[in-house]
């Protein structure tokens, strides 16, 4: 079995594979598949439950990843955002000093986000500056209103 | 309508998110359906390859009892239920034998009302046999239901092979 603890190392070796396949296009296509086949409670969520969704979606997985981060919801706003301070995934894949992480690892998760939010009407802004250090920043915002929510 | 924050850190939370057997399952689905069969024993041998070396120096260095407590952990803190049974021989065991009387993988598939990969049980078969690989055992599914996961693996040391 490759348990829930080993996934991200398998995730990361399977980006390596599909690029010595078919280069990056390859790994963004399984990234396509991956998010429309994989987030559907995403997608259901934010689809039922507005920008409450990313709260309610990320509420769970954060947690169940032990991430050390602050998220902050402003419905009023229509903004979610996350601030990660250490990623749990990339924190892993960085402490593993026998196996070299996918160079782009961090890209599945703009790809695979992305993806879902903008069709319902949200624009997704990540930053992967600092992700060397296991640090992120997302900001999601619904389209179509000023960041006050008027 | 208000403003929420959460504020966590890592120790706050135990790390078990179930859900990326799910993650995993789909990425076998997609390498089978665009590369083929073979290609998925292909990814999960440079997985195990790559990410059990340490595992298999382990076992080189204290023979089945480095496998013994790596299975019991894995197992373990996905909640379980497992018997390990070992063969003695001298000082340390030269036969294991691992049942599991449910996949806590295809089981959370199964929970979300999905499709298990038909190549699933290759996360067992290949993975036990990637980190075999190099080392003085070797390994073999004996039993294996595809419904719930349940299965039989033995790992035993290849005849001839020193201690």
């Amino acid at each position: 079995m490759i348990s829930c603890k080993e996934f991200i190392p398998a995730y990361s070796e399977l980006f390596k594979f599909l690029e010595k396949k078919g280069g990056k296009p390859a790994v963004l296509d399984f990234w396509n598949f991956l998010s429309d086949t994989y987030l559907t409670n995403l997608r259901d969520l934010v689809a039922a439950n507005g920008i409450r969704g990313c709260w309610m979606y990320w509420s769970q997985t954060l947690n169940e990843e032990a991430a050390d981060f602050r998220m902050e919801l402003d419905e009023e706003a229509g903004e979610f955002s996350i601030v990660m301070r250490h990623c749990p995934s990339k924190g892993l894949l960085n402490g593993l000093t026998h196996m070299e992480p996918y160079a782009d690892y961090c890209g599945h998760c703009d790809v695979l986000y992305r993806r879902v939010l903008e069709p319902l009407g949200y624009e997704y802004l990540v930053d992967l500056s600092e992700t060397g250090e296991a640090r992120c920043k997302v900001v999601i915002r619904r389209l179509g209103r000023s960041p006050s929510g008027g | 309508m208000t403003k929420q924050i959460m504020d966590r850190a890592a120790a706050d939370n135990v790390y078990l998110h179930k859900d990326f057997h799910r993650a995993l399952n789909q990425a076998l689905i997609y390498v089978e359906r665009v590369f083929g069969a073979a290609a998925v024993k292909d990814y999960l041998r440079q997985f195990a390859g790559t990410f059990h070396a340490p595992l298999r120096r382990a076992m080189s260095e204290r023979g089945l009892d480095a496998l013994k407590d790596y299975l019991a952990d894995v197992y373990s803190d996905e909640g379980a239920d497992i018997r390990i049974e070992t063969i003695p021989c001298g000082r340390e065991p030269d036969e294991l034998t691992l049942h599991v009387k449910e996949c806590p993988a295809v089981s959370h598939i199964r929970k979300m009302g999905l499709t298990v990969s038909p190549l699933f049980l290759e996360t067992v078969k290949t993975v036990n046999e990637a980190i075999c690989s190099g080392t003085p055992f070797e390994a073999g599914l004996l039993e294996y239901d595809p419904e719930t996961g349940r299965s039989v693996q033995r790992f035993r040391r290849i005849a001839g092979r020193p201690r």
